[in-house]
């Protein structure tokens, strides 16, 4: 999931990146060199164009192409090209669930031995380098890294008498806010932000929604476990509580947002991605955020909350994945080139300038980020990027995410009893391609 | 019974009719108005609550945004080639259908009617298939074709209807005065039926322009989106919600093109539309 | 659309020359038309006849294998395909008896205008020329609990019964309606035209006629003006519910087939655009494809009416 907000300067971002591209259009082609095309997700336009220019050399110019702002529509965009054998499309900002199914098509070029290395060395956090491989080669360099943290309001947890320093399980958040007339934010539109939530529930309970995925479409399915009782009680627990929001059923990232400082009430407990922070920083005295600058330090932070007790958690992962384009006509000046835009720098700059956080361990002790983020919050975000749980990393993903939402949704009608098993079923028969999706 | 009841029925069923036509398009153009931060809070109402209103501002952003403004030139571009190709080719066609006696015309009707007829999505698959081998995926060609297939039938019918109403002695006259079939079409025939071609040129671009089926399979860049693919994916800079009121502003946009047609041409809209056309 | 087929006066040549070259150019000067129209249809609908046999994923081009009827098995067996044909089916029968009913009421409307004639047809042919993605958003917009102004209204109508933060695209049935109101505003206006053009050839001296035996509005109505527009409301209603049947755009703009709005077309591009699965994907295009056939069979069978015969009249 490669989500940011960034509601200030968007008008400054879409002008800027429309005379960026007029620009580098008329100047492309004029003099021969050699154009690389770089398709992007619409997060940190802005940094991104500067770092294709900061990269672009004497022997070639990056070009930016700007991808739909859904992951699904990212992916079906990228893929219709691939499959056209597109030799324009040079580099691309991947989403790590779409990496095995890209890889295996034959869409994604191998690093080299030493770019290999390179991006997958000891710097790089464990669960950012783990979604780029591929049948035991690196298909593509870990640029930015996204994870959920557990946010909450200070005072509504101190109320409570939860003691945060803790680890804390669902069922206790969920009961917490059930007593205070708060509520708990979480994401169970039927969409991929639901599949997030369910899957970092069952890794958290010790299971997986499949296993062996290497298998492909033999892929064992191991939903319906315990685990996956589990993550099902929590989901129930939560829809049949006071403590779940109205919309449940259509909530996604951006819907909770309002929860947090709510007009009466004492706020929320809310998984979500790490743009939160600056979120609430820019909207403090403004609509939908903190009164003050009191309100907004009472925005408290943890780790992604246990399906079970005394089992540590499973934190989503996301971000973004440079790879580059199997079919490229310049490969070796592509491999480059995204070599350039995940650098430490690079990286630094993405996280200083739109809170994108860096996937190499070492861009968070730059100042400048240290200046951005408090040093405990920087802390977490690394550790719950090192430890988090991937999603499936199977060639099928998007059938096995599909089958899962279908059988999942909406969140009030989930069954600890029936789900796991109903939803076993239904994945086996879309993976064998017996049941439509 | 008065003449009072009829004339007042009138006058509400014009009213009626009013509203039904326009209040949709008015509200499209009141929310082009209503500023963006506004939008991301919530804000109910037919017209911008107070302090909300935001000038141009949605237009500036939408026209600075590079990748409508090639959306438009696309869309503009590929309709106006496909509609003159559509046109030239459905006016050869129409003529020798209004005109000509020969073996297989009712087929060529039936098939024109089969293809007015065909469900789009169902080529979506194939077309991509071809088009990826034939290098045409994401490029104009690529939907000037599909666009000139699924006019044909359409510019077809409404051409003959019109063909049919032209004085054929004079095509007749020239042609006992020693002129070809060929030659009585292009010097007697053509300049009467411009009028007719004119009209099912119209018709014919609001298919292209209208088209978004075509617009979001066959495309995958700038390189060739139209206009209501474009809109699709338009990305705001919210990634949760829709930039409702910069898409009001695109949508306002990619309106007038229609609006002008229609304002200056609607006598010949409907005159196409009820003499032979199927769908537009 | 038939043209006459007898020779025209004083064109009967006994000499076949004539006719020969006649007969030659006619097919010369439909044939590129010909050609365009089947290249883009009958081929690629051949092509996916051979490819539904197939099971094929565009991810996985080489791990291609025949498997016969199979996706056709699976399609047919499958609720998700029923489903899906059920909300067309609806969507197709309420939309085209509301437009029907609605559109006569315009066309009666438009008949009789002795004034404001050029604003009407002009402001009836906005909805007609506007994108339908562009109505969609226009719709959803209004509907929306957060944006619009529907919720506000109904409220204000209800006396305060209606709740404003009523979400329209959580359930089916309140998302089909938001549909089929896109659906309905945009092409209104066509089906008004063509029935207002049927509506001009109902001879005003038989109105008179039934008038002066004291026929009531109604009686003039159902007995008169209704039969002899037969034709013209066939033609639309026939070429209406195709289209209906097809619906596509509105379903991708305004729900993206959530809470079940999938309609047959949405769930065939979704199987081949987004999750690439051209054999299956095949296998529906096929489907929809015959089920398009039979539904104009059935509405042709209904109506007994030649269609090219109509077509000439109105």
């Amino acid at each position: 999931m490669s989500v940011t907000k960034r509601r200030g300067r968007r008008l400054a971002t879409l002008a800027l990146s429309g005379v960026l591209c007029t620009a580098l259009l008329t100047a492309c082609g004029e003099d021969g060199t050699p154009t690389l095309t770089w398709y992007v997700n619409p997060d940190g336009v802005d940094t991104l164009t500067t770092l294709a220019e900061g990269c672009s050399t004497d022997d070639y110019r990056i070009e930016l192409q700007e991808l739909p702002s859904g992951a699904t529509d990212q992916r079906t965009q990228l893929a219709r090209r691939l499959a056209a054998e597109d030799d324009s499309l040079d580099l691309m900002s991947l989403d790590p669930v779409f990496i095995p199914e890209f890889a295996s098509a034959g869409w994604l070029a191998p690093l080299p031995e030493e770019l290999a290395q390179q991006a997958t060395d000891a710097d790089v956090l464990e669960g950012a380098a783990a979604t780029v491989e591929w049948d035991d080669e690196v298909v593509a360099f870990p640029q930015w890294a996204n994870t959920q943290l557990l946010w909450y309001r200070r005072s509504l947890a101190e109320a409570a008498g939860l003691d945060m320093s803790k680890p804390v399980t669902w069922e206790q958040i969920i009961s917490a806010a059930s007593d205070q007339g708060g509520s708990v934010g979480v994401q169970a539109n039927r969409y991929e932000g639901y599949v997030v939530w369910i899957n970092a529930l069952i890794l958290g309970a010790g299971g997986a929604i499949v296993e062996n995925t290497e298998a492909g479409t033999d892929a064992e399915v191991t939903i319906d476990s315990d685990a996956g009782r589990a993550a099902a009680q929590v989901i129930a627990d939560l829809a049949a509580s006071p403590a779940a929001q109205s919309d449940l059923s259509v909530s996604n990232e951006g819907t909770s947002l309002g929860l947090m400082y709510p007009e009466g009430g004492p706020g929320e407990f809310m998984v979500n991605w790490t743009f939160i922070y600056k979120n609430y920083e820019g909207l403090t005295g403004q609509p939908g955020g903190p009164a003050d600058q009191a309100g907004f330090e009472d925005l408290g932070w943890a780790r992604y909350p246990q399906t079970v007790a005394g089992q540590e958690s499973a934190p989503p992962i996301g971000g973004i994945q440079i790879g580059v384009g199997a079919y490229s006509e310049y490969p070796d000046y592509a491999m480059a080139a995204a070599n350039c835009v995940t650098t430490v720098d690079a990286q630094v700059q993405l996280a200083v300038n739109n809170g994108l956080m860096p996937s190499r361990a070492s861009a968070y002790d730059d100042p400048g980020l240290q200046e951005a983020f408090p040093p405990d919050l920087l802390d977490l975000f690394r550790t719950s990027i090192d430890t988090a749980g991937p999603r499936p990393q199977s060639a099928y993903y998007s059938k096995i995410s599909g089958a899962v939402q279908s059988t999942w949704h909406p969140a009030d009608q989930v069954d600890p009893e029936t789900t796991p098993g109903d939803s076993a079923e239904f994945l086996a028969d879309v993976l064998a391609g017996e049941a439509l999706l | 019974m008065s003449r009072f009841w009829p004339r007042f029925g009138m006058v509400v069923g014009i009213i009626l009719i009013l509203i039904w036509c326009l209040l949709p398009v008015v509200w499209i153009l009141s929310l082009s108005f209503k500023s963006e931060d506004s939008i991301i809070n919530g804000n109910p109402g037919f017209l911008p609550s107070e302090g909300t209103f935001a000038g141009w501002d949605n237009y500036v952003g939408v026209w600075e945004n590079d990748q409508f403004r090639r959306a438009i030139l696309n869309s503009i571009g590929i309709s106006l080639i496909a509609t003159v190709l559509s046109v030239a080719l459905a006016t050869l066609a129409a003529y020798a259908i209004a005109r000509l006696d020969f073996k297989g015309k009712r087929w060529v009707l039936s098939i024109a009617l089969a293809i007015a007829m065909f469900p789009v999505v169902s080529l979506v698959g194939p077309l991509f298939d071809m088009w990826r081998a034939f290098g045409l995926y994401d490029t104009w060609p690529g939907l000037i074709i599909p666009y000139m297939s699924f006019t044909l039938p359409l510019a077809i019918w409404t051409l003959s209807a019109f063909f049919r109403e032209i004085p054929w002695e004079m095509e007749q006259a020239a042609q006992v005065d020693g002129a070809t079939s060929w030659q009585a079409f292009r010097k007697v025939i053509v300049p009467l039926a411009a009028p007719g071609v004119f009209t099912a040129a119209i018709l014919t671009f609001f298919f292209a322009w209208n088209d978004f089926v075509f617009g979001i399979s066959l495309t995958s860049t700038e390189a060739a989106r139209p206009i209501p693919a474009s809109l699709s994916f338009f990305v705001g800079s919210d990634p949760f919600n829709r930039p409702a009121s910069l898409l009001a502003a695109g949508a306002v946009l990619a309106t007038i093109p229609v609006v002008v047609i229609v304002l200056l041409f609607q006598r010949k809209i409907v005159a196409g539309l009820t003499s032979g056309a199927v769908k537009g | 659309m038939t043209t006459t087929t007898a020779p025209q006066k004083g064109r009967a040549r006994p000499g076949s020359d004539r006719l020969v070259a006649e007969n030659r150019l006619g097919r010369r000067l439909v044939l590129p038309a010909v050609i365009v129209m089947l290249f883009v249809t009958a081929f690629p609908i051949l092509r996916a006849l051979y490819l539904s046999l197939f099971d094929y994923w565009l991810t996985a081009p080489d791990d291609r294998k025949f498997v016969g009827l199979d996706n056709y098995v699976t399609a047919l067996t499958d609720p998700l395909f029923w489903q899906a044909t059920g909300v067309t089916v609806f969507i197709m029968i309420v939309t085209v008896s509301v437009e029907l009913v609605i559109g006569f009421g315009f066309a009666m409307v438009m008949h009789r205008l002795v004034f404001a004639r050029g604003v009407i047809r002009t402001s009836i042919l906005i909805p007609y020329g506007i994108i339908t993605v562009v109505s969609g958003f226009a719709w959803q917009f209004a509907f929306s609990s957060t944006n619009g102004f529907i919720n506000e209204w109904l409220h204000w109508v209800s006396l305060g019964n209606f709740p404003v933060d009523y979400n329209w695209f959580g359930d089916t049935w309140p998302a089909l309606t938001a549909i089929m109101i896109s659906e309905i505003w945009k092409t209104t206006p066509f089906m008004s035209l063509l029935l207002l053009a049927g509506l001009a050839q109902v001879s005003e001296d038989m109105i008179e006629a039934a008038k002066v035996d004291g026929a009531t509005w109604w009686q003039r109505l159902w007995k008169v003006i209704l039969p002899n527009m037969r034709a013209a409301i066939m033609v639309a209603v026939l070429f209406r519910a195709l289209d209906a049947y097809r619906i596509f755009d509105n379903i991708f703009v305004m729900t993206a087939g959530a809470q079940n709005t999938e309609s047959i077309s949405f769930l065939t591009y979704r199987q081949v655009i987004e999750q690439f699965s051209f054999g299956m994907g095949s296998a529906l295009s096929v489907l929809l494809f015959l089920s398009v056939l039979l539904v104009a069979f059935i509405l042709v069978k209904a109506f007994r009416v030649d269609l090219a015969q109509a077509r000439q009249e109105s």
